[in-house]
């Protein structure tokens, strides 16, 4: 359904999406330890395992994106041409640079558990 | 120069495997020498008449059943623009109330009225609306294609529009308006005196289900309406901030509409999702409305920072530095958006863990955010910039975007916001982030667009008058606040005691909204004024160089005379022969000579030809069915439930009538001759078509709403100690069990259908189509039963209420469903639908994919799920 990653809008997203899916589990994970069951404790050492998870999904995302991308090739960056090549190098370029973004997301999001230590 | 070789003809995918489709046939693309060859004035001639007669607008009183995007997109925004307007008044009298302490120029009610409608006004009536007005507006134009794709979607949207905007805002003057905040939080919305909180939620629910009839329609324009060879990778940027904010609101509305319904069964029959008595919680309202309400800052943001990148590069007159940059930017910002909505809750008592999170994401999306920024500057910089009147405007918004960001980071700190929350700080600060974000971008835009849009020129005079006098006038009126808020003055209080020495700021403040009042007035005039003595605009007055530019004056009403073959960012500076290949009517689809208004589809990412596209024209039942949808809307506000109910009827009777005599009509021949030796099918079903996707774009929005209904479940047992209560009753197992094999059955049902049409067994089709709606509505029946027999009182606790809000969603779709199914079964009988042309089938199949995921989990969220809990 996703098709070819060279063609595909849907492989360019998939980095956001572990974000996105990443935050969810830390919100969701985080609520239930802290008000059903484990405490903060439990909260922290989920979030810090969901974001290693996260990290390596997203690093191998983003390693793919930048073998797309293909920029030591010739060096292109601004992929204005008509040709697949372009198609293929853009996507790459716009996917590696969200992996990147994502990255740093959910670098940031991992601090709080790393700072607080309570469920308060 | 290019190497279509490899997708043309297109690749075979699962659904091209179908007997019987037709593919296209012929060359694509076009070589230089057929680009080249002249065409016969005489037969352009002709064509052309034949075009303006099938493009021509309705005259006289019949104008109002237009719905070409040039129209519908400028009453759609002259609507928002005069809703801006009315909000900006009430705006004004709060500043006149605020002036001097202890005034008594408006009671403390008609104040509270007066702070809920300015911001739900702007918020739902100006500027998500302004967006889908623009993009209607503009978006076919940039595409080279003739209109959106579904032009009486876009006529269907403005009028529920217009009159639910009409009814939300004229509650002010009767005295009833809401009163409890923009953001209605209950228990004070929900036990609020009179119709008020009604008329918010229901008023403005229906504006949000026009809302994203407006991101369905732009969403698929963006994918599917691209000219031939406009590859996603040389899309207009504007296009992609489209792309971005449809989707966004696909994923930020539905959470409302959601709370919205759980909010009314609350007000009309005390059912007590927010009522922690019986087990509810006014937190999930807070979470379901910044789920929303947070994207929705953005979704406001993004489509205005468009325009930017629009005039920049014209301004800068060269192409924009860092396109995939920007497209970064627009997803990763529409992306991170989704994790800020706490940081509005921060004072709510959550674990600081969560709060964490929230901040952290708070302070992430500065990044792709300022990305965009930085490529404007950068742009700016290597350019030779003509200091044009709409990049004075893009100048002041960015200055005092940046300065609304700046103490967006600050307050994304969560000490910081415990000092500041509900403050004149908070004010300053969302105020800075939506006139830099928004308002000034869009009067940019709009002095920018003004001669596409009209062919007429604003004057540039008075533009930097009402520019100098917004930018002062804002500064004046917003700045202060910061102090006033760090001084403590809260916000929504509709006066202050003399002593606590807030009067001076006060005073700068209100003066500054009248200087900004006085910045609009004149923009307004601008803008309104006749300028019928006024002559022509060139056709490219600023030199732009995407393909707006390339339409015609005075305006012919279709858009590009022929759709032109793309192969670059800047079609208009690169290739200087195109506007007038384009005029001759080189290139595609430059006649019409079965009478029928059309446009290009072209594949998804390398935008290749696939289908000749018939689009609909003038109608009433557009109008017909707004005003019914607005009457089952718009009647249960005063509890009259009867005539809400018949006006539902009759709108969907009206959808039905217009859906079966403007849509997937039967083709007189399944291919067409689309100029350039190239031949296309009239006729596509599957995940070619428009309408294919426009159900599948819908369908993940209703999934949003239904998975907002099942995080309401979590969030209920997670939040409270008594979900489910000890010994309650549970849905019956045994009846659950058959609603799911029923609902399986009859999806089952439904997608056998659409395989053995194809095969050509009608009788087959249509007993699998007669069966279906039987099996959907026994499905229904098992599961209300299910939850009917163990005597679940939906008034007694939040429990039980949680489990019949998910049967009554389960029953609505079941309708639905059944509702479509019954239209095939009927387009098979009355030969509207045949094995060839079924694309009804098609589509119907696709919901019901939807419908037996979100079927199966909702039984197993009511029957299972409380069952482990």
């Amino acid at each position: 359904m996703l098709g070819h990653r060279h063609s595909s809008l849907w492989h360019m997203i998939l980095a956001p999406t572990v974000w996105a899916v990443h935050f969810c589990v830390l919100y969701g994970w985080t609520a239930v330890q802290c008000a059903r069951a484990g405490g903060p404790d439990a909260a922290r050492t989920g979030v810090l395992v969901a974001t290693a998870v996260a990290l390596v999904a997203i690093v191998v995302l983003g390693w793919k994106a930048w073998k797309q991308w293909d920029y030591l090739d010739d060096f292109d960056y601004v992929h204005d041409q008509p040709t697949t090549e372009h198609r293929r190098e853009f996507l790459g370029h716009a996917g590696w640079l969200l992996a990147i973004v994502s990255a740093i997301g959910v670098g940031f999001n991992a601090l709080p558990a790393i700072f607080i230590r309570s469920c308060l | 120069m290019t190497d279509f070789a490899d997708t043309f003809p297109p690749r075979g995918t699962r659904s091209d495997a179908e007997p019987g489709d037709p593919q296209p046939q012929g060359i694509y693309p076009p070589t230089e020498e057929m680009l080249n060859a002249p065409v016969d004035p005489a037969v352009a001639k002709a064509q052309e008449n034949r075009l303006r007669a099938v493009w021509k607008q309705p005259q006289g009183w019949r104008y109002w059943s237009a719905v070409n995007n040039s129209e519908v997109g400028a009453w759609y925004s002259l609507t928002a623009f005069a809703f801006m307007l009315a909000a900006g008044v009430l705006a004004l009298l709060m500043r006149v109330q605020l002036a001097v302490p202890d005034n008594d120029f408006i009671s403390a009610d008609r104040f509270n009225q007066f702070f809920t409608m300015h911001g739900s006004a702007m918020m739902f009536l100006f500027a998500v609306p302004m967006f889908e007005a623009i993009s209607i507006l503009l978006l076919p134009a940039f595409l080279g294609a003739r209109d959106m794709p579904f032009p009486r979607l876009s006529a269907y949207g403005y009028w529920s529009f217009l009159i639910g905007g009409i009814f939300v805002l004229g509650s002010v003057l009767f005295d009833v308006a809401p009163n409890s905040g923009w953001f209605m939080y209950p228990p004070l919305a929900t036990e609020a005196e009179g119709p008020g909180s009604d008329i918010w939620l229901l008023g403005l629910s229906f504006i949000e289900v026009a809302s994203i009839a407006a991101a369905v329609e732009l969403i698929v324009g963006v994918i599917k309406c691209r000219p031939p060879g406009m590859r996603i990778n040389l899309m207009p940027l504007y296009a992609w901030y489209v792309l971005v904010v449809g989707g966004m609101i696909l994923f930020a509305f539905p959470p409302l509409i959601a709370g919205d319904f759980l909010f009314e069964m609350q007000r009309s029959f005390d059912w007590p999702f927010f009522d922690p008595e019986r087990g509810g919680d006014p937190m999930l309202w807070q979470h379901l409305f910044w789920i929303f309400g947070h994207p929705e800052v953005y979704i406001i943001f993004l489509p205005s920072i468009a325009i930017a990148a629009m005039v920049v590069p014209t301004a800068a007159r060269r192409p924009i530095t860092g396109y995939s940059w920007i497209v970064l930017s627009a997803v990763g910002t529409g992306f991170l958006s989704f994790g800020l909505w706490v940081h509005h809750m921060f004072t709510t008592g959550l674990p600081s863990l969560s709060l964490g999170f929230f901040s952290a994401a708070s302070e992430a999306v500065v990044i792709p955010t300022g990305v965009q920024l930085f490529a404007f500057v950068a742009t700016l910089m290597v350019g030779r910039v003509k200091m044009i009147l709409p990049m004075l405007w893009i100048a002041g918004a960015l200055a005092i975007f940046t300065a609304g960001g700046l103490t967006g980071i600050m307050v994304a700190v969560a000490p910081f916001d415990w000092q500041v929350h509900d403050t004149y700080f908070i004010v300053a600060h969302l105020h800075y982030t939506l006139f830099g974000g928004m308002i000034f971008p869009i009067i940019g835009g709009v002095y920018y667009f003004y001669p596409f849009i009209t062919k007429k020129k604003m004057s540039d005079r008075l533009g930097r008058w009402a520019f100098w006098l917004m930018f002062t006038g804002f500064n004046l009126c917003f700045l202060p606040m910061h102090v006033t808020g760090l001084q403590g003055m809260p916000r929504r209080v509709f006066t202050y005691p003399e002593e606590l020495g807030w009067n001076a700021l006060n005073m700068v403040s209100t003066i500054g909204a009248f200087v900004t009042a006085a910045g609009v007035l004149v923009f307004a005039w601008d803008l309104l004024r006749p300028k019928s003595r006024q002559p022509l605009t060139e056709r490219n007055p600023w030199g732009g160089g995407t393909l707006e530019w390339a339409h015609d004056v005075p305006d012919p009403g279709w858009g590009a005379r022929s759709v032109p073959y793309i192969t670059s960012r800047y079609p208009l500076w690169d290739e200087p022969e195109l506007v007038g290949r384009m005029d001759a009517g080189r290139f595609y689809i430059p006649d019409a000579p079965e009478g029928k208004r059309e446009t290009i589809v072209t594949s998804a990412v390398d935008a290749v030809p696939q289908h000749v596209a018939r689009v609909t024209g003038p109608a009433w039942c557009t109008i017909v069915a707004a005003v019914f949808t607005g009457g089952a809307f718009i009647f249960p506000t005063f509890h009259w439930y009867l005539p809400a109910i018949v006006c539902g009827v009759l709108a969907i009777a009206t959808v039905l009538y217009w859906l079966w005599t403007s849509t997937a009509q039967i083709p007189e021949a399944p291919m067409k001759d689309a100029g350039l030796g190239l031949r296309l099918p009239t006729y596509v079903s599957g995940a070619k078509a428009p309408g294919w996707w426009a159900v599948f774009i819908t369908m993940l929005g209703d999934s949003t709403a239904f998975a907002s209904l099942v995080f309401g479940v979590f969030f209920y047992w997670t939040a409270r100690p008594d979900f489910p209560p000890e010994g309650a009753d549970h849905a019956n197992l045994a009846l659950a069990a058959l609603a799911a094999a029923f609902v399986a059955a009859s999806w089952g049902a439904t997608r056998i259908a659409r395989s053995q049409n194809r095969r050509g067994n009608v009788a087959r089709t249509r007993l699998l189509l007669a069966a279906a709606p039987v099996l959907a509505l026994a499905s229904a029946a098992s599961l209300v039963g299910a939850v009917w027999l163990p005597d679940m009182d939906p008034v007694s606790h939040v429990y039980p209420a949680m489990m019949w809000a998910l049967v009554v969603w389960f029953c609505a779709h079941v309708l639905l469903g059944v509702i479509m199914q019954g239209y095939c079964l009927a387009g098979s009988v009355f030969g509207k639908l045949t094995p060839r042309y079924d694309a009804d089938l098609w589509n119907t199949a696709l919901f019901w994919h939807f419908k037996l995921v979100m079927g199966l989990v909702g039984i197993a969220v009511i029957a299972l799920l409380p069952r482990m809990l």
